[in-house]
């Protein structure tokens, strides 16, 4: 693995058991790598892991917020233990830009799912952190949970920070990350952009449900793909703008244009075509499940 | 140093609106010394409640400890230490906090031994005898707390805590000096209890009830207490999750 990153929101992909939460771990120094090195800030996680700290937060996966502690007690013993110089200020700051000030006297156990998660990225900001690690952060929510989440992130990056997050929902990281690495088996196996891996995999598809056959040209740039009874599939850089041309072509050529649909790859596709579809990668964690139905309850 | 206090203050916080088991931690010495401190036919002694309120004190403590070490198990189960970990503070602050709320938690609740232990009969109470028991269950709960919590933070899961728990518990107890002197021991126990680190303590006390100063005995805790600790630093820098 061989990365650069810098003021983005950088999306590490990948399936179950991939190596996402060991590569969080390992860059948050709380697992040592058996080989090679990262700096965050110019410190190296080896080397120099309290410096490391200071520069970072990291939100794991699993939910952890105190329940019997109130919102803002949570985040108040955060910014003492980060040694924030006014810890309660610190605190009603962070609380107000994750939309919790109304709330943050109520017992975290009253909180729904998506308020414990904006909880935890408040108690993650409380010490204006230069890097911030979140450990699939929508994992659970629903989808107005979900949204809110990214618009924070992204509302973060937009004020310099860094994010470094790991999910396995592709529309999401397609939607909010700038850049995203696919992992395999602890191997990296792309980095791009999702607009740039998307068009390494195949371009945008374009059905036409129609009758007849199309004796003209196609317009330029249009390879034509095959067809399934009424049905004819076409391929072009530009979905959209090649399937008004396209209708516009065969309806001159006398036919009839009774639908058009155009499906763009999304990131989905990049990820089957990069990893396939594997049998799980690692036995089945029973002590890791048992775990996690206890947390259920 | 500071946040230590901090990490204390959250498990206080805790504790306290836990309600349950504010009481139930006090049940079974209580149970101790009323139904075997007041009912047991014992021959070497006219006052057995005197002799047994040492070793109920310390008893307390112990299962304070015991108990205790359990918190780290669920912090780290529950996912707070891996975020804990990667924060910025010395990571034996962590360490520090917990034998603090374990120690302190437990003097709270050998109070409230103290106190019926008081109240059935027992002598306890001059005031420089107190703050001197009081001590000797300070370095004692530091012993024992500071082993659970690092013992918690090895192991895998709580079952495994659980299970180490109570192999632990009940032998300490029972291969003391906290039921008899070492003179109605069979010498094999007896052999067993002069090795114990729960008879140093409950030995201090009684020494001190005598009016005699426990030098070695105290020395002998607070050399393990420091061993203890300074393994327990040890292990929290390196800890990884």
């Amino acid at each position: 693995m061989d990365l650069a990153i810098d003021r983005e929101i950088f999306g590490l992909l990948g399936p179950n058991g991939s190596g996402k939460t060991t590569t969080v771990k390992m860059l948050t120094t709380l697992l040592a790598p058996t080989e090679g090195d990262a700096t965050i800030c110019g410190y190296s996680v080896t080397k120099n892991p309290l410096a490391v700290r200071e520069q970072i937060s990291y939100v794991p996966q699993d939910m952890a917020v105190d329940p019997k502690l109130t919102g803002r007690e949570n985040v108040v013993f955060f910014a003492k233990v980060y040694g924030v110089p006014h810890p309660r200020e610190a605190a009603d700051e962070a609380l107000a830009m994750l939309d919790l000030a109304p709330r943050a006297d109520d017992l975290v156990r009253t909180y729904s799912g998506g308020m414990r998660r904006r909880l935890e990225l408040a108690q993650a900001l409380v010490h204006d952190p230069e890097v911030l690690f979140l450990d699939e952060p929508t994992i659970g929510l629903d989808v107005a949970g979900r949204r809110r989440i990214w618009e924070h992130i992204i509302a973060l990056k937009n004020r310099g920070m860094t994010v470094f997050v790991t999910t396995h929902y592709m529309d999401e990281a397609d939607r909010a990350c700038d850049r995203v690495g696919i992992i395999d088996r602890g191997r990296v196996v792309a980095t791009d952009t999702p607009a740039a891996l998307k068009a390494t995999v195949c371009r945008d598809i374009i059905s036409i449900q129609t009758d007849g056959t199309f004796p003209g040209e196609l317009p330029e740039g249009v390879t034509p793909l095959g067809r399934t009874g009424d049905e004819l599939r076409f391929e072009a850089d530009k979905g959209e703008e090649a399937g008004l041309a396209l209708s516009g072509a065969l309806t001159k050529a006398g036919m009839t244009v009774r639908s058009i649909s155009v499906r763009q790859p999304t990131l989905d596709d990049v990820f089957l075509a990069l990893v396939g579809e594997p049998e799980e990668a690692e036995g089945f964690d029973a002590r890791r499940f048992r775990r996690m139905l206890r947390r259920r309850g | 140093m500071k946040r230590m206090f901090y990490y204390m203050e959250r498990d206080f916080r805790r504790w306290i609106r836990g309600r349950v088991n504010v009481v139930s931690t006090l049940i079974l010495p209580a149970a101790w010394l009323i139904f075997v401190g007041l009912a047991l036919p014992i021959r070497f002694t006219d006052n057995y409640l005197d002799f047994i309120a040492p070793g109920i004190l310390v008893l307390t403590m112990l299962g304070a400890s015991l108990q205790g070490g359990g918190l780290l198990m669920f912090d780290k189960i529950l996912g707070y230490l891996p975020k804990f970990l990667a924060m910025p503070a010395p990571r034996e602050s962590i360490l520090f906090g917990k034998i603090l709320f374990i120690t302190l938690r437990g003097l709270i609740q050998t109070t409230v031994i103290l106190v019926i232990a008081i109240l059935l009969g027992a002598h306890f109470l001059d005031p420089v005898l107190l703050l001197a028991i009081y001590t000797v269950l300070f370095v004692f709960g530091l012993l024992l707390s500071s082993l659970m919590t690092t013992v918690a933070l090895k192991l895998e899961d709580h079952d495994s805590y659980s299970a180490i728990n109570a192999m632990v518990s009940m032998p300490l107890f029972f291969t003391s000096s906290a039921l008899m002197p070492y003179e109605e021991m069979p010498g094999w126990l007896a052999a067993l209890a002069r090795l114990n680190p729960v008879s140093y303590a409950i030995d201090a006390i009684r020494d001190l009830q005598a009016g005699v100063f426990p030098a070695v005995t105290l020395l002998g805790l607070l050399v393990g207490a420091v061993l203890i600790l300074l393994v327990s630093v040890a292990v929290f820098r390196r800890a990884t999750v």
